[in-house]
């Protein structure tokens, strides 16, 4: 008997996500989820884009939930679909981005029988998402949905998904509203609600006493939401103290004030890396002590005193022992910080740290991110900073790929915003930067969405164009052509006596010719006079485009730390020599 | 060491040892012990022993015992990333514990040829105070609980013995603060 008060698997999915106020879904479908596709026909609030592979739907969603805040959805078929968004549910899982991925299941009464387009999807995603379901009653289908954004997007953002079986799309069931769950609160993993005062206290003290500190920003910043950069700019500006971002903590800082040293890392600025190593208070704000970050651990800052504020417990003493950490929140952490001194009348602005200052300034006059630009060939910091010039008065969002263009657009792109940088930093995923830019744009349609991309990265997500091309999207391609595997051509050079194993880019297409066949628009600089006209051409155009940008082909990323190496001994310059018992430990190191 | 036995040990010969004993309580739900066992192989840590069983119906909490080895800092971590699981309500390091209790239980059915051997096995039976499960004319099975150490070293004694044979089976330590 029909009752009006149920309703089927697909329309119950469709209630949950109208209710979590999803208005874009990125998807592909195929037997397993047609019933969801009945449902999203005929309904209007659910604007779904058909992407060209899974692999588009899942960093679309990335793009999308990085560039908005809110959690990024997908939709995708059993077999074949899932295994395609494997390596981007990796990818958000490194990165802490918030998504929610549904997939199709055979149905229930084959689960096990080697169906055709059946795998064990909650088995091969399991160690790729924060958590994730396989649904096999429909009576629990709403409260799983509810609770799969709740857990998205709580504590530490992650990957999430829901394995939805054919026959449970079909059955009938009340639908639950979110109001009505009763979220039980170990499964949140919110972090603590309070923030710990004797942290705070401990902080503050310590930046009274210290001589040379400094803010070490990252991701976490960014995920707590655009408050906490609020709070952080309030707290640098009332201390004076020097700060530092991760790749992914650009943007949570304005990168072009005067108490910004820049990126830190591998490829950060000598700076920042030179005033971690010598600083004696590291006040960390949601980072995560990366490789990437610290160089060699057992030179990383080692006179510091380390303050640690993460909502993930686990990143808490995993690589680098801290002396204090709080489990909390970063926005509220920040608040309490501020509030704490004012409310205390503690002047920390008499405390200049002027030495402190003057060392640093020292340090940024050896111009770490200086490059020549001659005459003819464009060099890739050059495109990049012209970039920035021509489109910073715009409210432009970044994405990229992976490799070398991707550093650049890190050290040669400020962002004075959070949320505008939207990159693969865990995983390093090349491809990432298209479909992030589909999603990107979609979240943003009035903004100018730019895909800084290497040529050999474009090429793995490519198919993407059409996506763009379909919903009249008005993304620009930006690749700085050099025709290498950029980045692995400078370890070789570096570390491998530039022996170029198969890092050549042979056979590329000609990307002005193939943005025609796609209906997009392709435009080309070829030296460095035309650099500004295409740029502006590019910007101006109202479709997508596909700027194909010939750089120098042997420029190397510097400044850059060894792999195996620590801070105090970056490379600036291609004629700086590594400590060659350095390189031989590196070389085995990624 | 904080644990100590719910049966008393005969010889103190407990080695200083870095091995652990966490305790996880968990929701029951299809999956929980894939993602323990996934997260322990994909990030290289140990599992030694475990140990799962529904303690609570009505509430539907399963407990798991997890002996693992590893320095503090690694323990530490372990128990981080096991908090982290959604439907992991708790990890505890029992060690960590001001108070706790841990014991095992061990099945051994020991096959022998003569007297000699079959009254050393008795002895030793005696000294450990096992259980006989079942006696027959040249297999005896006992049950013997405890600590994991006293069992360890019940088989050590054992294996003194020339000519037998064992095969057993053990469920892992299992713990409780008190
Ligand atoms: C999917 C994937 N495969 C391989 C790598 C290893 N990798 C890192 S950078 C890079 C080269 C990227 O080349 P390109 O996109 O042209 O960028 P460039 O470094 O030249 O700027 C490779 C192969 C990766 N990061 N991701
Ligand atoms: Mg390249």
């Amino acid at each position: 008997m029909d009752n009006e008060n149920e309703f089927t698997g697909a329309d119950i999915l469709l209630k949950a996500l109208k209710e979590q106020e999803v208005d874009t879904i990125f998807g592909y479908p195929g037997g397993a989820v047609l019933p969801i596709y009945d449902a999203i026909f005929g309904q209007n609030f659910l604007k779904h884009v058909l992407v060209r592979q899974e692999a588009g739907a899942v960093h679309a969603a990335e793009g999308y939930a990085r560039s908005s805040g809110k959690v990024g959805v997908l939709l995708v078929t059993s077999g074949p679909g899932v295994t395609n968004v494997v390596t981007g549910l990796t990818d958000a899982l490194m990165d802490s981005i918030p998504i929610v991925c549904i997939s199709g299941q055979v149905p229930s009464h084959l689960i096990g029988t080697d169906a055709f387009q059946e795998c064990d999807t909650t088995g091969i995603t399991r160690p790729c998402t924060k958590h994730n379901y396989l649904v096999k009653d429909v009576s629990k289908l709403s409260e799983t949905i509810h609770e799969a954004f709740k857990i998205a997007s709580s504590g530490r953002p992650g990957p999430v998904l829901i394995d939805i079986p054919k026959d449970v799309q079909f059955a009938k069931s009340k639908y639950i509203p979110k109001k009505e769950i009763n979220f039980r609160e170990h499964r949140i993993k919110a972090g603590s609600k309070n923030v710990d005062k004797n942290f705070v206290q401990e902080l503050v003290n310590h930046i009274k006493n210290s001589e040379r500190p400094i803010f070490y920003v990252g991701g976490g910043c960014l995920n707590s939401g655009p408050q906490a950069s609020q709070e952080l700019i309030k707290l640098v500006n009332k201390t004076n103290i020097p700060i530092t971002t991760t790749l992914h903590g650009l943007g949570c800082f304005p990168g072009e004030d005067k108490s910004s040293l820049g990126m830190l890392g591998m490829h950060g600025n000598y700076e920042a890396n030179l005033a971690m190593n010598k600083c004696d208070l590291m006040i960390n704000v949601g980072a995560r002590f990366d490789d990437r970050v610290t160089g060699r651990l057992d030179a990383f800052s080692p006179d510091s005193i380390k303050f640690h504020i993460d909502i993930d417990q686990s990143s808490i003493n995993k690589n680098v022992k801290v002396d204090f950490h709080t489990n909390t929140d970063i926005t509220q952490t920040l608040k309490e910080i501020n509030t704490f001194i004012e409310s205390n009348k503690i002047e920390l602005e008499k405390k200049d740290y002027s030495n402190w200052w003057g060392q640093i300034n020292d340090w940024r006059k050896k111009e770490c991110l200086h490059y020549e630009q001659g005459d003819e060939v464009i060099k890739p910091q050059h495109a990049i900073s012209r970039l920035y010039e021509l489109t910073n008065k715009i409210d432009t969002f970044i994405t990229t790929e992976v490799g070398q263009h991707q550093m650049w657009a890190a050290q040669y792109y400020k962002f004075s915003k959070p949320n505008r940088w939207i990159t693969s930093g865990g995983l390093g995923t090349m491809g990432f930067g298209m479909p992030a830019a589909v999603g990107a744009q979609m979240a943003n349609p009035d903004s100018l969405v730019i895909d800084v991309a290497g040529e050999a990265s474009f090429l793995m997500n490519i198919q993407e164009i059409a996506t763009a091309v379909q919903y009249k999207l008005p993304i620009k391609i930006f690749i700085l052509n050099n025709e290498y595997m950029g980045m692995v051509r400078q370890w070789q050079e570096l570390l491998h006596g530039s022996r170029y194993s198969e890092s050549y880019v042979d056979a590329l297409p000609d990307f002005k010719k193939l943005a025609e066949s796609f209906n997009a628009i392709g435009v080309r600089a070829k030296n460095v006079s035309e650099l500004d006209d295409v740029i502006n051409e590019m910007v101006s155009i109202d479709r997508p485009v596909i700027a194909d940008i010939w750089v120098d082909k042997k420029e190397n990323c510097f400044p850059m730390i060894p792999s195996g190496a620590a801070h105090h001994e970056m490379l600036l310059s291609k004629y700086d020599k590594e400590n060659p018992e350095n390189q031989e430990k590196g070389k085995v190191l990624v | 060491m904080s644990s100590s036995s719910v049966y008393p040990t005969p010889i103190n010969a407990f080695k200083q040892s870095k091995r652990s004993v966490l305790s996880v309580i968990v929701d029951n739900e299809p999956g929980i012990l894939a993602r323990i066992v996934g997260l322990f192989s994909g990030r290289g840590y140990n599992i030694e022993a475990l140990n799962v069983t529904v303690v609570d119906i009505k509430n539907n909490l399963s407990r798991i015992t997890i002996e693992t080895l590893g320095e503090e800092k690694v323990i530490s971590q372990i128990i981080a990333q096991l908090e982290k699981l959604v439907p992991v309500h708790s990890a505890t390091n029992l060690a960590n514990l001001s108070e706790s209790y841990e014991a095992e239980i061990c099945l051994v059915k020991i096959e022998f040829k003569n007297e000699e051997q079959d009254q050393k096995i008795l002895n030793f039976s005696d000294i450990y105070r096992s259980r006989t499960v079942q006696k027959r004319q040249n297999i005896v099975v006992y049950e013997i609980s405890g600590t994991s150490e006293r069992i360890n070293k019940f088989l050590d004694d054992l294996n003194t013995i020339g000519g037998i044979k064992v095969e057993l089976v053990r469920s892992g330590p299992i713990g409780l603060g008190i």
